[in-house]
């Protein structure tokens, strides 16, 4: 192992970084803009979901019970409409998500005893959205239901309102929301996001940078000196790791000061679990250049290969816990997992070293893994 | 004399030296494609030796082998006395050696100064800073790059950039250096600067070279070569000794009709050639007379202007070499017939076919065409002759339509490119450097939709393919695809196509490089019936100096402007008038005497293998005074004699001459 040699090819491949503009931009630009892209676009709430009324009845009770949604958070009144007809235009033209029919003698059936059907027309495109809605809709006539119920029986009874309500609900139910208390979605698709462009840009760079090489000829000043393998490869890739190393410093400040998510974990750890990660990924990038003769190719292999595993198998959009055993498997031998873990956790559950260790091990172990196996395969009299 | 080492300065070594690589029965194949195939041979210390062969012919896989960057198949291979088997056995040696792979400048780095690219390489191979200094500094002044230390790799001219590849490849100073078509694509003044170098560090440090080429007439640069052509040598040895391995003599005849002798004589003669205005007829007697009488019989009954022999040059040696080993049969097979005209072919002239007055055209702050003017004559023959980047591709198309020009104007078959560049596109052929060809359609597929894009009426169309598949000699592969023809076929159908609708102009940018003498002469053939017989007005650009010959007429271009304007024969006079008669010096120790004769201050003195070439106005008394100077230092002359000046030497003279004024001014 030779420190001139190494140095030497830093500092040149740090030179070309620097001056090609296109590169500078891709390494450090492309990392921020989806980091707002995804952190604006990417939303999990269900929330102001715009919904029309059709009140047939026209009473205080039927009133009542529709403030119950144009009062909530969930929902975003549209108006009322004269007749059903109007409704399916609004439905087609996604105007509304959400309709409620109250029908005639509403608060007629309900005095006397008879059940008052409502009729509620969900749009059903966007499931996970709809099952959201649904349960939004019947909690708040669950809650009408248990008003009238302990009106009524406050009426029979003669108990105050509240004897009443805690009489038709005997078991009540304190939920309170652990690590993310107010429910943000943001908060944890930035930890994760983390991960995506973590996943993605350093195997980008580094594939391109290797392979760019490759392409125009230059990879043959290499194979034709006294260079070693390794010296090459180090030298190659400590560049791009700076960068990655820099982008997660960037990415941070942004998840946190941007987008606002708490940061409760050891700063030091995480910044060391986020470097392995790095050196993981981009380790992908140099097994893909290995394979890849054009930067057309590296850039198609590697977005195959990195944006399946994270966003399929990270726990991004499915917890890994409600994966069947199969996909759980899959989703333990990619590393986009176990980074998940490590930023959600070092974010919002301000766990650190004594809980993650197991999960930055095995990061190391990958980047180990794939350094290694990338250096068997480096071959500096080449076949083809 | 290639036995013997170069390096003595004093006394021819006796000892015949280990040879620094031995290559014994290597093949090499990429899958199922071959690429070498049982190549023998052995390089000296001190020596430049040369593959010399078309595209795809193995040069650089064999290169590459040499160089340990590239595993073979079967065979050996020993570099310095080490038996290349493995890749430690590789790294051992690859040290002493230096290597430039293909492609002009591709190897450095765009983005680095030409001395931050010097450093690089240095680092790499770990020279010691006071040495760098020392070899910087020498290797810089002279290639005269030291002014443009800090200029990026990117903005350099093709010949610097090739320049700086040879810096970087000898700043460790191998012992060997292998270097890829080194001169592929570089102006010609460049291209003798380069040889130049390479000599003069030969002289100095006893380096060995290892270089391959795409053009013939760079084999008198070699002391030994070896002619490659698919996989496998076809001759090995000093230039002239190839030359002899397929003896003959070349008969250059003026004759009229040219195209009615040129039919007779292909029967007899396969290597035929029309060269502008000339025929030229390989003959394979030796004796130059009784050739002389061959083709008379031939020609009986014709006009014969003019008949004398000239010395055969390689490219003869090596296409009848090819012949006798039947590796032409190929080609043969599409040979393209002649067809018997009935009509009189009139002489070259009439109408004014293109017309280009003041052409500019800017790139930015860049110029790359500026004030250039030419007209072409239907049934004319006109080459644009210039170095990568000196604007040839943007005259074409400028001319064509594709792209508007900065200033000037131009006239394309009677069409104004201005205002009807529709029309012009009707009227014309336009074959590019990459021939735009559908890979995956078969032959007859893409002369059929070329037919139909443009709008050959469609009763006419099945008339008009039989005709390109005769003309361009394509009977037999009708329905093989595109991407799987050689290179040679390819380049005839792209040919076909772009004459499929009749065109009274032909556009040919860089046709025919990377392609086979047997093929490139094929094609000129063809170029020849169109022109002589169609009356077709062709512009064909081209960076081979070889080449250019076959034009009627020439425009040497050289940054964007056009230098000189003549006919090839109108144009060696002139450099005759100008500069005086070429003489070639042969002696037993070249490079000692080159050195004499330029410390004598001799005009564009060079070496060519083991020959100087120089100028001089007045031979004789040069003659003399050069004898007088060499048997001062005890050099053997062994032969002193004029040449006729190719086009290479007109224009490195009128670029030179150029440059010295622009100095002056």
């Amino acid at each position: 192992m030779n420190l001139h040699r190494i140095k030497a090819i830093i500092y040149k491949e740090w030179r070309e970084i620097l001056r090609d503009r296109l590169f500078l931009s891709l390494a450090f630009f492309v990392p921020v803009s989806m980091m707002l892209v995804f952190g604006y676009g990417i939303k999990m709430d269900v929330e102001n979901i715009p919904f029309a009324v059709l009140d047939q009845d026209r009473s205080a009770m039927s009133r009542d019970y529709l403030h119950l949604f144009m009062d909530s958070r969930y929902f975003d009144y549209q108006g009322d409409v004269q007749n059903e007809r109007e409704l399916e235009p609004l439905l087609a033209d996604s105007k509304i998500r959400f309709a409620i029919i109250v029908p005639p003698r509403f608060q007629e059936n309900l005095l006397s005893g008879r059940p008052a059907p409502v009729q509620s027309l969900i749009d059903g495109t966007f499931p996970f959205r709809t099952a959201t809605s649904k349960g939004y809709v019947i909690a708040i006539n669950n809650a009408f239901n248990g008003k009238l119920l302990a009106g009524f029986i406050s009426k029979k009874m003669g108990l105050s309102p509240e004897q009443a309500a805690s009489l038709v609900q005997p078991v009540k139910l304190e939920l309170r929301y652990l690590y993310n208390q107010e429910l943000k979605s943001i908060w944890s698709i930035a930890p994760a996001m983390m991960m995506f462009i973590l996943m993605m840009t350093p195997p980008f760079l580094t594939a391109l940078g290797v392979v760019r090489e490759k392409e125009n000829g230059s990879i043959y000043n290499i194979y034709s000196s006294t260079v070693t393998r390794a010296e090459f490869l180090i030298g190659k890739l400590l560049p791009y790791l700076g960068i990655s190393a820099v982008n997660v410093v960037i990415l941070w400040f942004m998840a946190a000061q941007v987008f606002g998510a708490p940061f409760k974990g050891d700063p030091l750890f995480f910044f060391l679990a986020s470097v392995v990660y790095d050196s993981c990924t981009t380790g992908i990038g140099l097994l893909v250049s290995l394979f890849a003769n054009t930067q057309v190719a590296a850039m198609m292999i590697t977005v195959v290969v990195t944006i399946i595993p994270s966003v399929l198998y990270s726990g991004l959009l499915v917890p890994i816990a409600s994966m069947d055993a199969a996909s759980q498997f899959e989703a333990h031998l990619f590393p986009a997992m176990y980074y998940t873990d490590i930023a959600i956790g070092s974010f919002l559950k301000g766990i650190g070293m004594e809980q993650l260790w197991g999960r930055a091990g095995a990061l190391l172990l990958y980047t180990l893994v794939l350094w290694l196996v990338s250096y068997l395969l480096f071959h500096k009299r080449v076949r083809a | 004399m290639g036995q013997t080492a170069l390096v003595g300065d004093t006394q021819p070594v006796l000892v015949t030296p280990e040879p620094v690589v031995t290559v014994r029965d290597i093949c090499k194949r990429y899958r199922k494609q071959i690429a070498v195939e049982g190549v023998d041979l052995t390089i000296q210390p001190g020596e430049i030796y040369g593959l010399i062969g078309p595209d795809g012919a193995g040069k650089s896989s064999l290169m590459k082998a040499i160089a340990g960057v590239l595993t073979f198949d079967r065979g050996q291979l020993e570099v310095f006395g080490e038996r290349i088997d493995s890749e430690a056995a590789a790294e051992r040696v690859k040290g002493r050696i230096g290597f430039m792979p293909q492609g002009l400048g591709l190897n450095l780095y765009a983005e680095l100064s030409v001395e931050e690219n010097i450093d690089f390489f240095a680092a790499l191979r770990e020279v010691p800073p006071e040495l760098l200094a020392e070899r910087k500094h020498k290797l810089l002044t002279m290639t005269r790059l030291e002014n443009f230390l800090d200029r990026p790799m990117k903005q350099l001219s093709g010949g610097m950039k090739q320049k700086l590849g040879l810096i970087c490849t000898l700043i460790h100073e191998p012992k060997l250096v292998i270097l890829d078509e080194p001169t592929t694509g570089v102006d010609p003044v460049s291209r003798r600067d380069f040889w130049a170098i390479l000599a003069d560090l030969l002289r100095e440090r006893g380096i060995t070279a290892l270089v391959s080429t795409a053009y013939m007439d760079e084999a008198a640069r070699f002391h030994r070569l070896s002619l490659i052509y698919a996989g496998r040598v076809l001759a090995e040895g000093e230039p002239d000794q190839i030359r002899q391995q397929a003896p003959g003599s070349l008969i250059e005849i003026k004759v009229e009709p040219q195209i009615e002798a040129l039919r007779r004589l292909k029967v007899k003669f396969p290597q035929t050639e029309a060269v502008g205005a000339v025929i030229r007829v390989f003959v394979a007697v030796a004796s130059t007379e009784q050739a002389t009488e061959q083709v008379k019989a031939v020609l009986d009954g014709l006009a014969i202007d003019d008949i004398h022999g000239i010395e055969t040059e390689l490219e003869d040696a090596f296409v009848a070499l090819l012949r006798q080993r039947h590796l032409a049969d190929e080609q043969a097979a599409a040979n393209p017939q002649i067809p018997v005209t009935t009509a009189a072919p009139t002489p070259i002239g009439g109408e004014i076919a293109i017309e280009a007055a003041g052409l500019s055209r800017e790139f930015g702050d860049f110029r790359a065409v500026d004030n250039v003017s030419f007209k072409v004559m239907s049934g004319e023959i006109f080459g644009l002759l210039g170095a990568n980047g000196a604007g040839k591709t943007t005259v074409i198309k400028m001319l064509t339509g594709i792209l508007p020009p900065s200033g000037g104007s131009g006239q394309v078959a009677g069409a104004n490119m201005h205002s009807a560049s529709q029309a012009i596109k009707e009227r014309i052929g336009y074959v590019s450097q990459a021939f735009s060809l559908y890979q995956d359609m078969t032959v007859l597929e893409n002369i059929r939709l070329y037919a139909r894009i443009y709008a050959v009426p469609r009763k006419q169309i099945n008339q008009r393919t039989e005709w390109v598949i005769e003309m361009a000699g394509l009977a037999g592969v009708e329905n093989r695809l595109a991407g799987k023809l050689s290179m040679g076929i390819r380049q005839r159908l792209a040919l076909g196509c772009a004459l499929v609708h009749r065109p009274q102009v032909l556009f040919l940018d860089e046709p025919t490089s990377g392609v086979d003498p047997i093929g490139r002469r094929r094609f000129w053939d063809i170029l020849m019936q169109m022109a002589r017989v169609e009356k077709v007005a062709i512009l064909v650009t081209t960076h081979n100096m070889g080449e250019a010959e076959h034009c009627d007429h020439l425009a040497l271009m050289h940054a964007g402007q056009i230098i000189t304007d003549a006919t090839p024969e109108q144009m060696k006079l002139s450099l005759q008038r100008d500069a005086g008669e070429l003489l070639e010096i042969v002696t037993d120790q070249p490079l000692m005497a080159l050195q004499i004769v330029e410390q004598a201050g001799f005009e564009g003195a060079a070496l060519f293998g083991q020959r100087i070439h120089l100028l001089a106005k007045d031979p004789e008394q040069a003659g003399r005074q050069i004898a007088a100077l060499l048997a001062q230092k005890q050099i053997t002359l062994l032969g002193i004699h004029p040449r006729i000046p190719s086009i290479e030497d007109v224009f490195v003279y009128r670029i030179m001459a150029r440059e010295q004024e622009a100095r002056s001014r």
